[in-house]
């Protein structure tokens, strides 16, 4: 008996040594939905974690974007300086297919945020937010709009790339649900996000009611702004009488409708209308400082925040600084270069701009300095040298510019810094996704479109190039041509926005929207400038450094992923592809 | 010497003397084998039921009661041996020969199990670790391949303490990438691949692996993917047996790569220049500097280094000791053992004394140091209570340099030109790679001042465990009880200068300048001071226990049942790098219980029914349990009289067949799938002065109905022993069925927005056949063995949620799990070729020229692009293996020997494995095609890495080869010196000669400089496999 007692203690202790059950409440820091929309939690600290993840996802910061190139190196703005094959020169030369997507082509990246978003949207009423906005209302239906404007942007940004997209909703789809959505039409979209933004706009914060510790929500100006530009893609060539499908109501209208143009115009105009912003007196100021205290800076309108640092000047600062580090990441165009004006104003082109091509960097529109780094161009205290052989442009294996010119905008003002070895120090690169300076050129080629070239046309290109510190000339006219028609309007109002918004991730869209975009890749390689030193003499000569292609019509769209049309039968691809 | 005169003398005298009485004649001698003395051997007087088993040290002593004057030595998985008593000597001294083919050899199969061959009904496989003790790799299952039917095992690298093979049983059958990952049960404590690896053979007594449904299914939901089973040696009584093992062996790399010198490399690189009409060439490649490569006039300034030979050394040694002591009395009996194990690597040790200048101190080499102990002790507490408790840790240090992949920065042409520098400046200092983008301090430079990685590990087991007999029940019913515990913990250590870039120069041999590097962007070299800097990696605790009845009895000498009721539970806590993962310290608990019935009639007619009822808390409740049977047949048809009067001489010919369902819980990520789980992701910052706060973000769906995967598994085999044992055959084929496998739904449009949690829907089938031949018998006085040892498998994707693709030819559904895809090689353009508008060219930058390879154009489009990749080639995994074992026995000399090869897979390689001005210039590159070259071996040489050349961008079955290899893997020859002969009373000893990996014969080596078991794409990243050659001593006393 004792014996069978023995063994029964040893069977009891060998099994009692394990854990008697399986866990009945998994284990481990494993968050659930319950723990993010906390029902008990009045702070909702986790839910606001939550939204800012929306934040993080659907606003990514456009330096340096593309694998580390701007986007706008994927125009005819400039190129990369990488000595590989970069995902910007796939796109500019046209080598991306449904099979093999481009380097902007977040198809999935975008649905994902859509229904981040919706999971904030459907749950954030759960938890007993007690917040309060400075106005004293409750912050609950701010965040809630701030989640939906979210998700309004990230449609625009998807109606960019691939015309009209399914509109999935608030719908949280669960595994078992049918995903096989038709693609909604271009219109259905576009009155999806203008309707979207006018219903979150007044339970936003306004922009100058936010508290410093909320500096970088959205705010109702935000929403407005992207009803503007929204309505400025519907009404724009590609769309507006000039769809590549006939009537595919997929890739535009059917036909032009000059109301569309009034719309953009008006939604520009109720901006304008509130006074709240201005254009800040030096253009440098607009890429580098915050609003501090609030409403301070009172330009930038939707931007993506980001902490201080010096890592856009590491980035793409010319190679030559040393110890500064300087990756010259991106060669702006000579095209972009011969965009900007004389500082009288006058194109490079008009006789009587006084351009000299052997001393083409002087006496320019103020803004080339502040956007690119060209050869003599002062930076932390020495000239930029970007002739064959400079500092700047050594030759041999590194990267190095390709054009001659260096991306100077958003950069710290490190112009006469003198210090050994040199350094750059922390700076603020917010990333601009709309300035009041887009919102006046929205306003201006709306208007140009639906009245002409009016008074308050030539008012706001006065008003840029006032703040740019070109000289008003004895005519006020800041070099501009007075009695324009529409159509020398509306190129002037395009080379301006090409200037004024170079690197914001602008010129891309805008060539393709109006519809030029074959003939700004096709029409001739993207050009860059050989600079030869002959004992203190210089000479230039334009050189070819990228040939670009664009397949007409098809590139005005991304092709929708291949995937995607195969896995649902209602899902057209877009033409051609 | 003298001691032996003696013997010869007596011998002498008493040669003619008459037949004394054999009655009451006491016999005293030693048995053993090849390895050394045979505890547990029986010896028998021939015609009487007079029997003896030997000691612990082999020894035996008999009293003779009959008159036939012979003795019979028998023992498990050996040739039976007769021997005479001469007349007047009174000592034997036997050697038995193993013959793995022996009808009553018996083989573990878990719980205590065992079973002999003759009335086995699953496909089993077994291997005497002895056969592999003397092998000089570090990893078992490195010595392992080529000898067991159905274990495929490939060994991916050669670097000392990571140079484990992967290996499967009967291939790989999921598409769940650690889904074929069979159970390795250690004395039936579960273990994974690193931990087997670091196992010590010495400690090993046998292997067995498990392979259909009927000998797995009582591991139901762990036992889809076969199961491997290591039993531990244990202590036979007897007085205190000290084996003493010591060993050193020299390694070597399988394969030394060839790389082009400074000479032929310039001109190819001028010729790629020169093909892409480019004139601004690069730095070093003028027509003077190759002048100077040329005559060699200018080490200095144009140097011309080898820097594989530079850096490594060509033989570098390892040491191996062991001491075992085991013994004991009849209550209780131990097993002692201790090893050291040290492995050096192949690069010269910069750190601590070559290259005399600059060094630091630190070791940057990199080694392998194991210290292994085990104690197992048996002990009788009462007659029917046995107790046992076994206690092993493993302590290893793995070395290498920080931050630094040696082969891989050496076949990488970006990093160093043979041109760039040279190993050392004339002044002493360090040289730079001064002509590349990186501008490199030297390897030599990185390897003196780059400090080291340390992986210390240390691994802990403790089973106790107790084995009642309940004879008083009933006869043959026992009950065993287990509990065990095991733990893994690993930390790295690291000791390096942060940004280890340290000073170095560029001699202008001209002026005699030194320049000092200042970087490639001016950053300069940091002289960073020692720091060291360490994290844990691994923390694993494992409990497992086990309570079994068993219960193996025969009625009326026919009827004999053998079975086991078992109940099973482990617990896993994974602590695993709590740095990272969120999910991980996610216990995970398994629970099972299994029954087993085996019947056979007169080892006849046999059954085996196996039933498993499992559960797994990665999975919902309701989702949790499974219920695994399975039942096995077998009829040895020789046993039947009519049998036996047509074949006499066949001794065995059983014909089995089972049929089962085994599970397999293996469920990717750290994680309960059923779940859904939010976490952390990228900070983001709101305010003016903004700090990045943390965000929280959706995971994957979760899925309640995931579960485990099944597999269906039918095997039929053939069991022959024919012409009295000599001959021995093991025949199976096999099919299995793998259903509700978890994949990822390929076919959910991405509007979902969403991961999705894998669901049970994937299906594959694999199939092959097993085959081991043997023939072992006696000519004179030579004992000969010769087999072979066969391996095929193939399986085949029969569903995997993919989505619909655009051309058949594009799907993988049908093709083997993980078919590579690529282009079809259809010779290289022409001129005409890129002229015409009729042949398809690809989308690339830089258009094709003649020279370049060109692609079928599948779908007749014009373009070369993905729609045109198709199924080329095979698997990187071996399709068939085969194994040649030879052993031949003579006195005291034995030679063991295995052929080892294997077939039908792929092997590709890619950027500085090949590309030119990624790789370093290689012999191939040579034969490159040219104007006057039309018919090469290798397309244009080209500076752009993005034409249709590049194998990155353009696989293609031009660069995949359809490898196979022959290896004389392993070569045992050993002499043991006759009991008569050993000095100071020594009780055996025995000398050596071993090598692993000793010659290799390839397909590869045509066109890639790797190993031929490297896997794909790594060529030029993978540390060389070695060969090892090897002398050692073992000692008895």
């Amino acid at each position: 008996m004792r014996k069978y007692c023995l063994i029964l203690g040893l069977c009891i202790g060998v099994m009692s040594a394990c854990q008697k059950n399986y866990e009945s409440v998994p284990l481990g820091q494993q968050a659930t939905l319950d723990d993010v929309f906390n029902t008990q939690d009045s702070s909702g600290q986790q839910a606001i974690l939550y939204l800012s993840n929306c934040y993080l996802e659907a606003l990514p910061s456009g330096h340096n974007r593309i694998t580390g190139d701007y986007l706008d190196a994927a125009s005819d703005d400039a190129v990369s300086s990488s000595n590989t094959v970069s995902a910007v020169q796939m796109i500019a030369t046209g080598q991306y297919t449904a099979a093999s997507p481009n380097a902007d082509d977040d198809w999935a990246y975008n649905y994902n945020v859509i229904r981040d978003c919706n999971v904030f949207i459907k749950y954030i009423y759960r938890v007993p937010l007690i917040l309060l906005l400075p106005d004293g209302r409750k912050a609950i239906g701010a965040l809630r709009s701030e989640a939906r404007f979210l998700r309004a942007f990230t449609y625009y940004r998807l109606l960019q790339r691939y015309g009209g997209v399914p509109l999935v909703g608030d719908t949280l789809f669960s595994i078992t649900d049918n995903v096989q959505l038709p693609r909604n039409s271009f219109s259905d979209c576009v009155n999806y996000i203008v309707s979207e933004c006018n219903n979150i706009k007044d339970s936003l914060r306004t922009a100058m009611g936010v508290d410093a510790g909320n500096y970088g929500r959205i705010t109702r100006e935000a929403a407005m702004a992207l009803k503007t530009q929204t309505l400025l893609l519907a009404a724009s060539p590609l769309y507006n009488g000039g769809n590549i499908d006939g009537s595919d109501p997929l890739t535009g209208y059917p036909s032009f409708d000059a109301t569309r143009w009034q719309a953009a115009a008006q939604a520009a105009q109720d901006i304008m209308n509130l006074g709240v912003f201005k254009l800040t007196p030096s253009f440098y100021d607009a890429f580098t400082t915050q609003a501090i205290p609030v409403g301070s800076n009172p330009e930038v309108i939707l931007w993506v925040q980001s902490g201080a640092s010096e890592s856009i000047e590491t980035k793409n600062s010319p190679v030559g600084y040393g110890s500064a580090g300087g990756g010259g990441q991106t060669s702006p165009s000579q095209a972009l270069v011969d965009a900007f004006p004389m500082s009288n104003g006058l194109a490079i082109t008009n006789p009587a701009s006084g351009y000299n091509p052997l001393n083409p960097y002087d006496n320019r529109d103020p803004r080339l300095a502040a956007t690119i780094f060209y050869n003599g161009h002062l930076w932390l205290n020495r000239a930029v040298q970007t002739y064959d052989g400079g500092l700047d442009k050594p030759g041999g294996t590194s990267a190095e510019t390709k054009t001659g010119y260096y991306m100077r905008k958003f950069m710290g003002p490190f112009e006469s810094v003198s210090s050994s070895p040199p350094v750059y120090s922390n700076t603020i690169h917010d990333f601009p996704y709309c300035r009041y300076a887009e919102i006046l050129l929205d306003y201006a080629e709306a208007t140009n479109e639906a009245s002409g070239p009016t008074i308050a046309v030539y008012g706001v290109l006065d008003s840029l190039r006032k703040r740019a510190g070109i000289d008003p000339g004895t005519d006020g006219m800041y070099g501009l041509a007075a009695g324009m028609d529409q159509a020398d309007m509306r190129v002037a109002i395009q080379n301006e926005r090409r200037i004024e918004l170079a690197f914001e991730e602008h010129r891309y869209w805008d060539i393709r929207r109006w519809k030029i975009a074959a003939q700004a890749y096709n029409s001739s390689p993207v050009q860059g400038v050989d600079i030869q030193q002959f004992g203190t003499g210089l000479t230039y000569n334009r050189i070819n450094v990228l040939t670009t292609a664009f397949k007409d019509p098809q590139m005005y769209f991304y092709p929708i992923p291949y995937g995607e049309v195969v896995k649902n039968p209602q899902m057209k691809q877009n033409p051609n592809w | 010497m003298r001691k032996l005169l003696l013997y010869v003398c007596i011998l002498a005298l008493v040669l003619d003397v008459q037949a004394v009485l054999a009655q009451g004649r006491v016999i005293t001698g030693t048995v053993r084998d090849q390895y050394g003395p045979l505890s547990g051997a029986t010896v028998t007087e021939a015609g009487t039921k007079n029997s003896v088993p030997t000691n612990n040290k082999g020894e035996f002593r008999i009293v003779l009661k009959g008159a036939a004057g012979k003795l019979v030595i028998s023992y498990v998985n050996y040739v039976k041996q007769e021997v005479a008593i001469k007349r007047g000597s009174d000592n034997i001294d036997v050697k038995l020969e193993q013959n793995t083919s022996s009808m009553d050899e018996v083989t573990v199969t878990g719980f205590g199990q065992a079973k002999p061959r003759t009335t086995m009904t699953g496909a089993v496989s077994s291997i005497n670790a002895k056969e592999i003790e003397d092998i000089p790799t570090s990893s078992v299952q490195n010595a392992l391949a080529g000898r067991l039917p159905g274990f495929v095992a490939v060994q991916r690298s050669g670097q000392p303490g990571h140079d484990a093979s992967d290996f499967f049983i009967r291939g790989v059958n999921s598409l769940n990438s650690s889904g074929s990952t069979p159970l390795i049960l250690v004395d039936d404590i579960e273990y994974d691949y690193d931990q087997l690896s670091q196992i010590n053979v010495n400690e090993i007594e046998s292997i067995t692996i498990l392979k259909d449904a009927s000998s797995t299914a009582i591991y139901g939901i762990k036992g889809a993917n076969g199961v491997l089973l290591v039993t531990t040696k244990r202590g036979v009584a007897g007085r205190p047996k000290f084996t003493l093992r010591g060993e050193t062996g020299f390694q070597q790399p399988v394969l030394t790569p060839k790389f082009l010198d400074s000479y032929n490399s310039a001109l190819l690189v001028r010729q790629a220049y020169a093909n892409d009409g480019l004139t601004n060439l690069p730095p070093m490649v003028s027509d003077a500097d190759i002048a100077h490569y040329k005559s060699g006039d200018d080490p200095y300034g144009h140097p011309d280094i080898n820097w594989y030979k530079a850096i490594n050394r060509h033989t570098v040694e390892q040491v191996n000791a062991n001491l075992d002591v085991s013994g004991g009395t009849h209550n209780v009996k131990y097993f002692i053992t201790g090893g050291v194990f040290s492995q050096n690597g192949n690069v010269r040790n910069f750190g601590t004394s070559q290259g005399g200048v600059n060094s630091q101190g630190v070791n940057n080499n990199y080694f392998y140091n194991r210290y292994n102990v085990r104690s197992n002790l048996d002990i009788q507490a009462t007659k029917n209570l046995s107790l046992r408790m076994d206690v092993s840790t493993r302590y290893m240090d793995i070395n290498q340099p920080s931050n630094q992949n040696v082969t891989a920065d050496i076949f990488n042409y970006n990093d160093f030109h043979p041109f760039s520098a040279p190993f050392i400046n004339p002044n002493g200092s360090f040289a730079y790679a001064f002509d590349t983008q990186g501008q490199l301090p030297t390897l030599n430079a990185l390897l003196a001042s780059g400090g080291y990685t340390r992986d210390r590990r240390t691994d802990f087991n403790a089973l106790l465990g107790f084995d009642e007999k309940l004879n008083d029940i009933t006869e043959g019913l026992a009950l065993t009880g287990r509990l065990a515990y095991s733990s893994q913990q690993e930390s790295v250590l690291t000791l390096n200068h942060a940004f280890a870039n340290p000073p170095s120069y560029h001699y202008n041999p001209t002026d005699g300048s030194y320049l000092l590097n200042t970087g490639p962007n001016g950053g300069g070299y940091v002289e960073g001071v020692w720091s060291s800097s360490g994290y844990p990696d691994l923390d694993i605790q494992n409990v497992d226990a086990q309570v079994y009845f068993s219960y193996d009895r025969t009625f009326a000498r026919a009827h004999h049942f053998n079975s086991l009721l078992l109940w099973h539970e482990q617990t896993t806590r994974n602590d695993d790098n709590p740095l990272l993962a969120q999910v991980a310290a996610v216990p995970s608990k398994f629970r099972g219980y299994s029954l087993k019935i085996g019947y056979d009639y007169k080892q006849k007619y046999l059954v085996d029914l196996n039933a498993a009822l499992n559960g797994s808390d990665r999975f919902h409740a309701q989702k949790r349990n499974g219920f695994f049977p399975a039942v096995g047949l077998g009829w040895n048809i020789a046993k039947e009289k009519f049998f036996g009067d047509v074949l006499p001489k066949v001794n065995l010919f059983k014909l089995r067949a089972t049929y089962g369902v085994v599970g397999s819980d293996v469920a990717p990520g750290n994680q309960y799938l059923y779940q859904q789980v939010y976490n952390n992701g990228s900070n983001y910052s709101f305010g003016q002065q903004p700090q990045g706060q943390a965000t929280v973000y959706e995971g994957p769906l979760g899925n309640n109905n995931v579960t485990w995967s099944k597999s269906r598994k039918t095997d039929f085999g053939l069991d022959m022993n024919l012409f009295g044992d000599k001959l021995s055959s093991t025949t199976d084929y096999f099919h299995e069925y793998v259903f509700d496998q978890l994949v990822t739904p390929g076919n959910v449009p991405l509007i979902l927005g969403i991961g999705l949690s894998p669901t049970n829907v994937g299906i594959t089938t694999n199939q092959g056949w097993e085959e081991t031949l043997t023939w072992s018998a006696t000519a004179g006085k030579v004992f000969y063995s010769i087999g072979i040892v066969y391996t095929h498998n193939r399986n085949k994707v029969i569903y995997e949620a993919e989505a619909s693709p655009r051309y058949p030819w594009l799907a993988v559904t049908g093709h083997q799990i993980n078919q590579p895809f690529g282009y079809i090689f259809q010779g290289y353009y022409t001129q005409d070729d890129i002229t015409s508008g009729k042949v398809a060219k690809p989308n690339t930058a830089a258009p094709p020229v003649a020279g370049d390879i060109k692609y079928k154009d599948l779908n007749g489009d014009g373009v070369i692009d993905q729609n045109d990749e198709q199924a080329i080639g095979r698997p990187n995994i071996p399709n068939t293996t085969v194994g040649l074992p030879i052993k031949l026995g003579y006195k005291g000399f034995d030679l063991s020997i295995l052929f080892q090869g294997a077939f039908q897979y792929s092997l590709s390689a890619i950027g500085t494995g090949i590309e030119p001005f990624q790789s370093q210039w290689q012999p191939i590159h040579q034969d490159a095609w040219t104007p006057t070259n039309t018919n090469p071996k290798f397309p244009r040489l080209t500076t752009d890495p993005t034409t249709i050349n590049s194998p990155t961008n353009y696989m293609s079955d031009f660069w995949l080869v359809n490898a196979h290899y022959i290896r004389l893997k392993t070569v045992d020859l050993s002499y043991q010196l006759s009991k008569k002969s050993l000095p100071f009373h020594l009780a055996s000893a025995r000398i050596y000669l071993s090598a692993y990996n000793l010659i290799t014969w390839t397909n590869v080596w045509k066109k890639y400089q790797t190993d031929p078991e490297a896997q794909s794409n790594t060529v030029g990243d993978a540390y060389m496999n070695n060969r090892v050659l090897n002398v050692g001593i073992q000692v008895g006393l």
